[in-house]
């Protein structure tokens, strides 16, 4: 076999690619122990001149952190676990079951994933608001327990899982409770992982709704808590941002990182992302 | 047929998105209701208010509350970005609050979904607060809301670079011409900025129409007057900026132009209140005495551009009686007083100014001065679709592909298309 000549250029490519991506990020982080008037100084320095801890004492001190961050947490889990839950659960009867109007139901989460969130967006809230849920966490949480996404990559994987460990499972006597917890649930790995990754960053990062509907200042996330105090209508205080987004990002990170290896494999599997 | 069937179903998700959207048109046939009367006020309000004046007016809102002690007046803070997509929402939802301050240039919008409460007669003396300003809260000859702080343009200008150019801030067209070619001879890449085109460039040419001797709608208010002498004045003028050299043909956004300022490549510029503040801030206190601001220049008259925030009260709030009094303690001189000292915002009821606070400070007396002689936008619903017209084919004969005629003749056709929205 002919031995294959080093691929610098893909080492380029990379590198190209990681610092791309990752310059953003490193400017946030700089950023965060800037003023105000270094950020927006021209010309630009890199590096803080006099790097200050001020972004991050407003942050923590004029802002009730503790209530947002609280907030965001409760939501972010309680979306991400149901989105665990009853996404597995239908993508399971969907590639599995057989049942009358199957493909109709499919057809219906399918579509319902081709529809854009703005469409929805007022019919939901008028929902949540005709249901009395405005400014409560089970109106910051239930809209999205289930996502047509989840759904979709659920029932993607699980049609990868043979059939004959369900029938034998089904053989010996098990419940289709039982299959689906025992059996289907301990090899879905990569895709819950994958799944909780996305619907956790979905909702931690997710700006339009809190905004709406938690109409008091003690329900807001961190994402609209962070934009009610550093943009104003005529200054934006970026300093303030950068640390705020330091701070955002933090959780997520840990996350990814504890998944990552799920992560992969899930996207692999799958093929979706 | 299974192929069908999920077809059938995607196209079944469709239509119920589609129509997902139906709300009673509201009635633009409001009337005012029944009078606010003397009694202190009772129950609870809800009041949203944007950034910084979200934040700060709890503070005063803990005074109402010691005056009349059986209300509670609850402040929600809401991001200015996206307040106008909340309110807009929140409207759709009937989630509305008691009270909620606007932008000014959105009372036409709001007012036209019928969800906002005609000012009651008699609340408020409409002469007490600027005539720009009030206009603002007009909506179809209905008031809906008052002003509570205002903003309006002024010249800010490098007065280092002024003295040593042997000029002074400019009150005619001809000398504000003058001003910037001489401010630009100083070494100064921009004598006065001014944004080619883009977004909200509008504001910077409706202003010279103003001071012609023009204006945006007919005296009756049905009829768009952008294809007239005074407009092709204001855009021929405004366009000699870039020809002549005076103006770099480059839109400065907010925070570079503060930069340029300090470090001199821009001689002048036009901006509200706030931009004092940000000066002394990020120029440090040897830039204090460079800069100064003074009245825009003019023609027939002197007339800028006003803006601000207005306060409003929604139809379906359950406390009408208690928001009104509360939006009537805000619009009071002592109490806009106390909120300038709060939030430096400006006071929108004219008696406010003749306090010390600002007729002895040389910033703040320029604009009590501005503010006399300030104009805001109609208040139609479809302005920002007019405005964004305007912005395009300016930026079209900036950049000299467009002659003037021809644009006003554009933007004249394209607004009659669009509508005043009545």
């Amino acid at each position: 076999m002919m031995r294959r000549k080093p691929r610098w250029w893909l080492y380029i490519v990379l590198v190209t690619g990681f610092v791309a991506m990752i310059f953003p990020f490193i400017w946030m982080l700089l950023g965060s122990f800037k003023t105000n008037a270094e950020i927006r100084s021209a010309p630009l320095n890199f590096f803080p001149e006099n790097p200050t801890l001020e972004n991050y004492v407003q942050l923590f001190g004029r802002l009730d952190f503790t209530t947002y961050f609280t907030n965001s947490v409760v939501v972010a889990v309680f979306v991400t676990l149901g989105n665990i839950v009853f996404s597995s659960m239908l993508g399971y009867a969907l590639a599995k079951l057989e049942f009358a109007g199957k493909k109709v139901l499919f057809g219906l989460v399918l579509g319902t994933l081709m529809v854009p969130g703005v469409v929805t967006f007022v019919p939901l809230f008028v929902l949540t608001s005709n249901l009395g849920l405005v400014n409560s966490y089970p109106g910051l949480i239930l809209p999205f327990l289930i996502t047509p996404l989840g759904v979709f990559l659920m029932r993607q994987f699980i049609l990868s899982l043979p059939d004959d460990i369900i029938e034998a499972a089904r053989i010996d006597g098990a419940s289709e409770w039982r299959i689906f917890l025992r059996v289907i649930m301990p090899l879905c790995g990569p895709a819950v992982a994958t799944l909780a990754i996305l619907t956790f960053l979905g909702s931690w990062n997710n700006f339009l709704w809190p905004l709406v509907v938690a109409t008091s200042e003690d329900k807001y996330t961190l994402p609209v808590a962070l934009a009610l105090y550093s943009v104003g209508q005529n200054a934006s205080q970026y300093g303030l941002m950068m640390a705020g987004a330091v701070v955002v990002v933090v959780p997520v990170l840990a996350i990814f990182i504890a998944l990552q290896r799920y992560f992969v494999q899930g996207i692999a599997l799958t093929g979706i992302k | 047929m299974n192929r069908w069937g999920s077809i059938a179903a995607m196209g079944l998700v469709g239509v119920i998105a589609l129509t997902g959207c139906g709300r009673a048109e509201g009635g633009s046939t409001a009337t005012s209701g029944a009078a606010i009367d003397a009694k202190p006020a009772t129950g609870e309000v809800t009041v949203w208010a944007m950034g910084n004046e979200g934040e700060v007016l709890d503070q005063l809102a803990t005074k109402f509350e010691d005056e009349n002690p059986d209300v509670t007046i609850n402040v929600t803070a809401v991001p200015w970005d996206s307040a106008h997509d909340r309110i807009a929402t929140s409207i759709a939802g009937g989630e509305t609050p008691d009270i909620s301050m606007l932008g000014t240039t959105w009372v036409g919008e709001f007012a036209a979904t019928g969800a906002l409460e005609p000012t009651p007669e008699g609340l408020v003396d409409e002469a007490s607060f600027f005539e720009g300003s009030w206009s603002t809260a007009v909506v179809d000859d209905v008031a809906y809301g008052v002003p509570w702080y205002v903003d309006s343009r002024v010249l800010y200008y490098r007065t280092d670079l002024a003295e040593a150019a042997g000029v002074e801030a400019p009150t005619t067209w001809d000398e504000y011409k003058a001003f910037a070619l001489a401010l630009k001879g100083g070494g100064a890449t921009s004598g006065v900025s001014l944004p080619p085109g883009g977004f909200d460039s509008w504001q910077y040419v409706a202003p010279l129409a103003w001071q012609a001797g023009g204006d945006i709608l007919n005296e009756d208010g049905t009829e768009f007057t952008f294809d007239t002498p005074e407009w092709a004045e204001a855009f021929e003028f405004y366009k000699s900026f870039f020809d002549e050299g005076a103006s770099e043909a480059v839109r400065l956004e907010g925070g570079e132009i503060e930069q340029k300022f300090i470090e001199g490549s821009v001689g002048s510029f036009f901006s509200g209140p706030f931009h004092v503040g940000l000066l002394r801030e990020q120029g440090g206190p040897d830039f204090a005495d460079k800069f100064a601001v003074a009245q825009v220049p003019g023609a027939d008259t002197r007339t800028s551009f006003t803006g601000g925030g207005n306060l409003t009260v929604f139809g379906d709030s359950e406390n009408r009686d208690a928001s009104w009094k509360f939006v009537r303690w805000l619009s009071q001189p002592e109490t806009q007083l106390e909120w300038y000292d709060i939030s430096t915002d400006l006071p929108s009821v004219q008696a406010a100014f003749e306090d010390p606070i600002f007729t002895d400070d040389p910033y703040l007396s320029v604009f009590a001065a501005q503010l006399a002689d300030s104009k805001a936008p109609p208040a139609i619903p479809t302005w920002a679709q007019v405005s964004a017209v305007i912005d395009q084919e300016l930026e079209k004969v900036t950049r000299g592909d467009q002659t003037v005629d021809a644009a006003l003749k554009t933007i004249q056709q394209q607004a009659d298309t669009i509508g005043t929205g009545n």
